[in-house]
């Protein structure tokens, strides 16, 4: 066993540390940590000090302000650009973002788009408990809106409201509610909105100012604003009777354009066809008046010759016609004669020229 | 010079150790009161800033001294015209006497318990006495500056202050809604029919319109025409008469035979007796 123990014991004195120090060993060891520690210490002592100090350097981004606490007590409002707060634990900064317009959507939820990006007509899903809303007038609007805002006032947006973003979309509620509450539903579907969206906002405003969360809203947006599923059909029908009443109208106009200008042809086609029988029934006249006197110079100059000839020439002319019956019969035997008119013998081949 | 060394660490130590268990910041956001051994101490809060206390005997109750938002569930209320609504509000609210609040209702947890109770108390006889289109439209401000008053009033004794009471939604219940919405479209409907009517009412008229026109412009040509006509006619008679007053004899002469050649050009049956003028010459 001797040989065993005397090899262990040889073992140990080999490892460091591997046999129980002295109290020597151990004075002699601090010693030595004392004389090695204090160049040390007085190397890293001001470089710590100087870390603490560096700290303290903060840059403030051009889009943010820098709000200092000392002690957790507001203190200052520091602008872009690099700055300086006395270190931890005696000042802290925050750097809200003011300069950024941020956007709130208030019956609607965009779907597979960042928040940040300006809203853009597409996928979207309706939130229905808060886009139906009650209006003056007791029916229902579904109201879709956006509100875009920032902060206008970094101190009280830090330290005046315990969640500002909440107290804002609770504020947007209300506000658009009450707006839609005093007007009626045509107001919100037609050419109310303006309006409205400028209500909303200056009635937001105040509220968000009574509360002072240092917000600003910078616009109410109104999106889709329609009546609600269950009654859109009958709104549908209302647009398209207003569409057909002004076709009817439409229509009766073309009509009229289509009838006053073809009566007025035909008036004056009537009118003038007038105008031709009085012109043609002056000139015929005054054509036979001519030659009534031209003919009548004539015969004043030779009466009875005149009468004569044209006597004869008429009666020749009667007489010379070969359809004519012509019998000369003397005036006793016409005396004895019996008048007989044979009126179904003698069918008339021409209509009788009307009598004179 | 290890003695003072010594002597300094240990200063310095203790002197870290007093000071952090004495010293205590509050926040901007903050306000707190001392507590001494269960009772608080001093009569005014703490604002923001560092502040000091006794290490052990003396601790610190933070507050939030920021606007705090109470959200009332969705509460079903009758209006004086017996219609039922669905009223959801919220509440602004702030500790303003951290003291009172501690020992009337120590947490914000009580708090809301508090506020529950109130604010629908009075929001439900506030809106007792309206009827529903008033509580929906122009009394809103009225009902809700009508709250708040009277919750300030019955919260001040518990360190709150009420801020403001906000009707955020007033929603019908699904079958009031229902009813809405056949009126809704009963309205519509009558709407379209109107206008439709009133394009056909207007549509007709315009169409009597032209017709009438159209028959007058008629007449019109008609009437201007005989009128023509006439002057035409008169015109004519007065040149025959003035040709013809010249010699009415030889007009009557010559009329007779154009008229003979006329009237018995055809088919004519002539008896003559030799006493005619026109066989004279036979016999």
């Amino acid at each position: 066993m001797n040989w065993d123990w005397d090899k262990l014991q040889k073992q140990q004195q080999g490892r460091p540390g591997g046999k129980p120090p002295s109290f020597d060993d151990f004075q002699e060891q601090f010693d030595k940590l004392k004389r090695f520690k204090l160049p040390g210490w007085k190397l890293v002592l001001p470089i710590l000090v100087l870390l603490w100090i560096a700290s303290g350097f903060y840059i403030v981004e051009p889009d943010e302000v820098g709000v200092v606490k000392q002690f957790g007590k507001f203190n200052r409002v520091t602008t872009a650009g690099p700055n300086y707060h006395i270190p931890y634990p005696v000042e802290s900064v925050l750097t809200p973002k003011v300069t950024q317009i941020r956007r709130v959507e208030f019956g609607f939820r965009s779907v597979g788009r960042p928040l940040t990006q300006s809203f853009q007509q597409g996928v979207s899903r309706e939130v229905k408990e808060e886009s139906l809303m009650l209006t003056g007038d007791e029916n229902i609007v579904s109201v879709q809106f956006i509100v875009q805002y920032l902060i206008k006032d970094a101190e009280h947006y830090l330290f005046n409201v315990n969640d500002p973003e909440q107290t804002l979309a609770h504020a947007g509620e209300a506000a658009m509610r009450e707006v839609i509450g005093n007007g009626k539903i045509d107001d919100a579907l037609t050419t109310g909105k303006q309006e409205i969206q400028v209500q909303t906002r200056e009635l937001m405003q105040r509220i968000l100012d009574n509360y002072q969360t240092g917000l600003s809203v910078v616009a109410v947006q109104m999106q889709n604003v329609h009546p609600p599923d269950e009654v859109i059909e009958a709104f549908k029908d209302v647009a398209s009777a207003r569409e057909d009443k002004s076709r009817f109208i439409n229509e009766a106009e073309a009509y009229q354009r289509d009838i006053l200008p073809k009566a007025r042809g035909e008036a004056s086609r009537i009118v003038n066809a007038g105008l031709a029988y009085k012109e043609a029934k002056v000139r015929r006249s005054e054509g036979d008046a001519a030659r009534f006197l031209a003919v009548l110079t004539e015969y004043n100059k030779a009466k009875d010759i005149t009468r004569e000839r044209l006597y004869l020439e008429t009666m020749e002319a009667l007489l010379s016609n070969p359809d004519t019956e012509k019998l000369v019969m003397s005036d006793d035997a016409l005396k004895q004669s019996v008048p007989y008119l044979p009126l179904d013998k003698q069918p008339r081949r021409v209509a009788p020229k009307e009598a004179q | 010079m290890k003695k003072t060394t010594i002597i300094f660490a240990a200063a310095i130590i203790i002197g870290a150790f007093v000071l952090t268990s004495a010293a205590f910041t509050v926040d901007q956001t903050q306000q707190a009161i001392v507590i001494q051994l269960g009772r608080p101490i001093g009569d005014k809060a703490l604002g923001p800033g560092l502040h000091f206390k006794l290490p052990v005997v003396q601790t610190v109750v933070f507050f939030d001294a920021r606007i705090l938002d109470f959200d009332a569930k969705p509460e079903e209320i009758t209006t004086t015209d017996k219609k039922y609504m669905n009223v959801d509000s919220y509440t602004k609210w702030k500790i303003i006497d951290p003291l009172t609040f501690y020992t009337k209702v120590r947490t914000i947890q009580g708090a809301r318990a508090r506020l529950d109770d109130i604010v629908r108390s009075q929001l439900r006889v506030a809106l007792g006495r309206y009827t529903l289109i008033e509580v929906v439209s122009h009394k809103r401000q009225e009902i809700m500056d009508m709250v708040t008053e009277r919750s300030k009033e019955l919260l001040m004794p518990y360190g709150i202050e009420v801020l403001d009471v906000r009707i955020k939604r007033t929603d019908l219940p699904a079958e009031n809604a229902r009813s809405i919405y056949g009126r809704m479209k009963a309205e519509r409907e009558r709407q379209a029919k109107q206008y439709r009517s009133e394009g056909q009412e207007a549509s007709a008229k315009i169409k009597a319109n032209a017709d009438k026109e159209r028959a007058i412009i008629l007449a019109d040509a008609g009437k201007q025409a005989e009128i023509i006509r006439g002057e035409g006619d008169a015109q004519a008679t007065k040149v025959y008469a003035d040709a013809l007053g010249q010699s009415p004899d030889f007009y009557e002469f010559t009329r007779s035979l154009e008229a003979y050649r006329q009237g018995f050009d055809k088919n004519t049956r002539f008896i003559l007796t030799p006493k005619s003028p026109f066989l004279k010459h036979l016999q």
